[in-house]
């Protein structure tokens, strides 16, 4: 179906410009994306829905493996992010790029491959999540067949396509909008390449594998990856449909095209660095973390720059965001948007973060940002979109306007309720009494008080939803009204001919300053960068400069310096029963709910016991730190309860300490352990350098069969079941009664002095 | 930005149809901009290159020095034995003290108040390993039956061992109804408090 003709110009003055062209612009692939974007929006607030539920009542998992709260948190981060935002993202920038480049997107192939084979990623993920098959490094978690997939379709298919409709153009300067849609395709693929880089564990039917970072560099690598995730994939692409869909919908000029350089290279290049804020007080290197705090705090006014040029391009129109719904959504999403760039740099300052972190003030901060931002920003240009794509009025702007509401108010009652939880939560953590003991030594009374809160949230949560209903009804409604056939307006453009001369760079204005102040301000006028704007290729250049150098200014010290992680010499590698153990934690997603990561605050090692080291980390492939507290902190589990006590703690919580919210796993003691491949697992180990001895790689199942016999003895010593020794809890208990023991063993001499003089390498295996 | 927006300057460029003002740059963006970069280079290197800050492990161990010197500097460090506990048996704000700790560590399997859950009651005249009140600590730091009570002399400071060992002895003759009922055998009674204890 390509429209694509030429005719021979015959007006004199086009041969100079080049030959004029016919196009049409593919905007089936846009309904095909916007369409997606719809459904998977659903998808993403349902199942958010039901873990705020799950959260509140634990028993409504019903006792379904598949559907606790550890394996479907997940699902819906990757499904909000990836598949709601990621599909709002592909519509807008097929949509945009194609009109702001005169020319149809390159191929429709690579069009539809990008579609159907972003889709069954998502799939795959709705699939593998669920049953448990995950990497566990958050907004990371799809396993290595589907990260393979994933940096196909994104770099090859979109990013393909998309680089190469630049490089077919017929408008002669890059807009705005386009610099952030490169940015994002970019940096998202360097970052998705680098944070899954796996080992894989092959043999059976296992989908498994072990990242080749360990410990305090994997969780450098999860949270560089984790923050500019939500710098490129939630931030860049969005501000880039701001740039295209506000002056559209508008119908006015941006406020500032000075602004929009300034702030979109210093957006690029600072927020690289800012992602160990998220690892304030841990085994971090403590430079890592003031970087991050630093970099946050510069990125305050650049996130404003968007939020300045996205506003005040409404100057003189500000009546019709009363009659508009489109405006109102993105008028909403912007100041959302100012908001939540105003609180990161805010949370990101040490202080702030040792109260914040842990607890429902991430989540409230990160709602506000995704619910506001991402998802007004969503359906505002769904709004804007569904006349003209399907060629008709828009079925209800009354409907629209209802959504509008419902969904401000869901916004609002879900982040205020959460925010009151996360400061609860934070203060009753710390809170001291006059003796010097914690005031609240047993944790489940913060859970107990943030319950109603939880419901609340359940309640602004489904207004959201219903807000979203409504839209899908409106959708439904204005798509039955679309004509027979869609009309496909031809195009005409010359194409951009060679030898382009760019005009002559401005005169100083400035009077009696030196030759360095006109230079300077030359400079200022920003018409050097008008160059760039004509050179795709090089402004890739440029882009990948600036997010790599700073990437590389990180990554490099955090992997060669090995003070950066002490070694510890009582630290060895865990048993074969425990490394599998380990992965059914792992599996099971507990890292959702329990951190493991102890910070150096005094009312924290009250109530832990002594803070994390990093070397206690060195072969934990991957990382198991979390982000977030809502049941306790697990670093020093390790010997703390007895067996029997997690024996009947897996079977109901709720009845071993009243009041707690973590689902009874009953089939822990059901589910047979997998013996069979605690071989294979130790031989990846081996592969990443985990120093197992020579009789642990040979008979790691009679290993681990002996220490689960053993352990099956203790429980039944204790008064527990018997016949525990093949099942999967032995194991879980076995990696739990090891948490962060090893720094109390007393050393073997040998290893002593080896370890003094010589310390061995950073845990970078 | 007195002027009216429509008198603004256009930089001429458009793309389908999307026009963009010539405007500067916000003054106070600037201000702020560079503010930032300046308390950000200021910052580093008065806390990382600097003596101005303090670092996190040594603001951590302040904290510490201080919370011991707040909450044991009256008792110094004693040792966990049974004249000991019986003394802080009969002072009340160390037996509270010695219930936050129990409350902090040791309701998981004893419950509140020390009922019992996964642990033996302790409210009742019945134990498994304590015969005299001394062993209270011992089974505390040690750990007993197999495992099944954990040894927390890693965990808990030796004071904190005598003071929960006094609430949990303080516990003894409630006999709260627990779900496990009586387990072990009857011992017998704590000695009695010494007088000068009881009169401080």
């Amino acid at each position: 179906m390509t429209t694509i003709q030429t005719t021979e110009p015959t007006d004199p003055a086009l041969s100079k410009s080049g030959i004029l062209e016919k196009f049409s612009y593919d905007d089936g692939i846009v309904r095909l994306f916007l369409l997606a974007t719809l459904i998977w929006a659903l998808v993403a607030f349902l199942v958010g829905i039901i873990i705020a539920i799950e959260l509140a009542f634990p028993q409504a998992n019903m006792g379904i493996p598949y559907i606790t709260f550890g394996r479907l948190r997940p699902l819906h981060t990757n499904a909000a992010i990836f598949a709601f935002a990621g599909n709002t993202i592909f519509a807008g920038v097929y949509y945009s790029t194609q009109r702001l480049c005169k020319a149809r997107m390159y191929s429709d192939l690579l069009s539809k491959l990008h579609f159907w084979g972003w889709q069954l990623i998502i799939v795959s993920a709705v699939v593998t999540l669920p049953l448990g098959i995950t990497q566990s490094k958050e907004y990371a978690e799809l396993e290595w067949p589907i990260d393979i997939a994933i940096a196909v379709v994104w770099l090859g298919f979109f990013g393909g396509n998309f680089l190469m409709t630049l490089i077919k153009r017929r408008e002669r300067h890059l807009y705005v909008a386009l610099w952030f849609y490169i940015a994002t395709i970019l940096t998202v693929a360097m970052l998705h390449v680098f944070n899954n880089l796996v080992i894989p564990i092959f043999g059976g039917t296992l989908i498994k594998s072990y990242p080749i970072y360990a410990g305090v560099q994997d969780a450098f690598m999860q949270w560089w990856y984790g923050h500019n995730a939500v710098a490129f994939f939630l931030t860049t692409p969005f501000l880039g449909l701001m740039y295209y869909f506000m002056p559209k919908a508008a119908d006015r000029p941006v406020f500032s095209y000075k602004l929009s350089i300034i702030h979109f290279w210093s957006l690029v290049f600072i927020y690289i660095w800012a992602g160990p804020h998220h690892l304030h007080y841990t085994a971090l290197p403590e430079w890592a973390t003031t970087l991050g705090m630093i970099f946050s705090v510069m990125l305050w006014m650049p996130s404003w720059g968007g939020m300045i040029n996205g506003l005040l391009t409404l100057r003189g129109v500000w009546h019709q965001v009363t009659t508009d719904p489109v405006l109102k959504f993105f008028v909403v999403a912007v100041t959302f948007y100012g908001m939540s760039t105003f609180e990161g740099p805010l949370l990101s300052i040490k202080s702030v973060n040792a109260l914040s972190h842990y607890t429902d003030w991430t989540i409230a901060h990160v709602h506000a940002g995704t619910l506001g931002w991402n998802g007004f920003m969503a359906f505002g240009m769904m709004y804007y979109l569904l006349p003209r794509l399907f060629q008709t009025k828009l079925y209800s702007k009354k409907l629209a306007e209802t959504h509008f509401y419902l969904a401000t108010a869901g916004i609002l009652l879900y982040v205020i309720p959460i925010y009151v939880a996360g400061l609860t939560q934070g203060l009753m953590w710390r809170a001291m009494t006059d003796q010097g003991q914690l005031m609240y030594p047993d944790f489940v009374e913060s859970v107990t008080r943030s319950i109603p809160f939880y419901w609340m949230r359940v309640v602004g949560g489904s207004c959201y939803m219903v807000g979203a209903l409504l839209c899908a009804y409106n959708y439904y409604k204005t798509w039955r009204s679309r004509p027979k056939v869609y009309d496909v307006p031809v195009h005409e453009a010359p194409a951009l001919s060679k030898g382009y001369v760019d005009p002559p760079p401005p005169e100083s204005r400035l009077k009696g300053v030196t030759d360095l102040g006109h230079k300077v301000d030359i400079w200022m006028q920003f018409k050097w960068h008008r160059k760039w704007e004509r050179l795709p290729v090089r402004f890739t250049v440029w882009v990948l400069i600036a997010v790599g150098a700073a990437s590389l200014f990180e990554i490099i010290p955090t992997f060669l310096i090995r003070s950066n992680v002490p070694t510890i010499s009582t630290v060895t590698p865990y048993t074969p029963l425990e490394l599998a153990g380990r992965d059914i934690y792992v599996s099971e997603g507990c890292y959702n709910c329990h951190s493991q990561m102890i910070r150096p605050l005094l009312a924290e090692t009250i109530r832990y016991g002594e803070y994390s080291k990093p070397g206690e980390f060195v072969y934990d492939h991957p990382f198991q730190w979390g982000s977030r507290r809502i049941g306790p902190d697990l670093a020093r589990e390790g010997g703390k309860q007895s067996h029997i006590w997690h024996v009947r703690h897996f079977q109901d919580p709720a009845q071993i300490t009243p009041g707690s919210i973590m689902p009874a796993y009953p089939w822990f003691e059901k589910k047979e352990l997998d013996f069979k491949s605690i071989p294979l697992r130790v031989k990846a180990m081996v592969f990443l350098g985990v120093p197992y001895t020579q009789d642990e790689q040979d008979n790691a199942e009679e290993l681990a069969r002996a220490q689960a016999k053993l352990i099956a003895g203790e429980i039944v010593e204790q008064n527990g079941p018997p016949g525990l020794e093949d099942k999967e809890v032995v194991a879980l208990i076995a990696y739990l009664q090891r948490l962060g023991t090893d720094i109390y063993k007393t050393p073997e001499p040998e290893a002593e002095t080896e370890s003094t003089d010589e310390p061995a390498a950073g845990g970078g295996h | 930005m007195s002027k009216s927006p429509l008198q603004d300057e256009l930089t001429g460029h458009e793309y389908d149809g999307i026009r963009e003002f010539d405007n500067p740059i916000p003054g106070w963006w600037s201000w702020m901009f560079f503010g930032g970069v300046v308390f950000a280079v200021l910052y580093y290197m008065a806390y990382q290159l600097g003596t101005l800050g303090t670092s996190v492990a040594e603001a951590y161990d302040q904290a510490v020095t201080a919370n011991l010197k707040l909450q044991f500097e009256e008792i110094g460090t004693l040792t966990p034995d049974e004249p000991t506990i019986l003394k802080y048996m009969q002072k009340k704000d160390w037996l509270l003290f010695g219930q936050k700790t129990f409350e902090g560590n040791c309701v998981s399997c004893h419950a509140k108040g020390g009922i019992g859950m996964v642990g033996p009651n302790l409210t009742d005249d019945y134990f498994k390993n304590v015969k005299r009140l001394g062993d209270i600590a011992t089974v505390i730091q040690d750990g007993a039956a197999n495992g099944a009570m954990p040894a927390w002399q890693n965990r808990l400071h030796p004071n904190e061992i005598v003071m929960v060992s006094a609430y949990v002895a303080s516990l003894r003759g409630q006999n709260k109804d627990g779900p496990l009922g009586q387990q072990g055998s009857k011992i017998d009674p704590w000695p009695e408090a010494p007088p000068e204890a009881a009169s401080e």
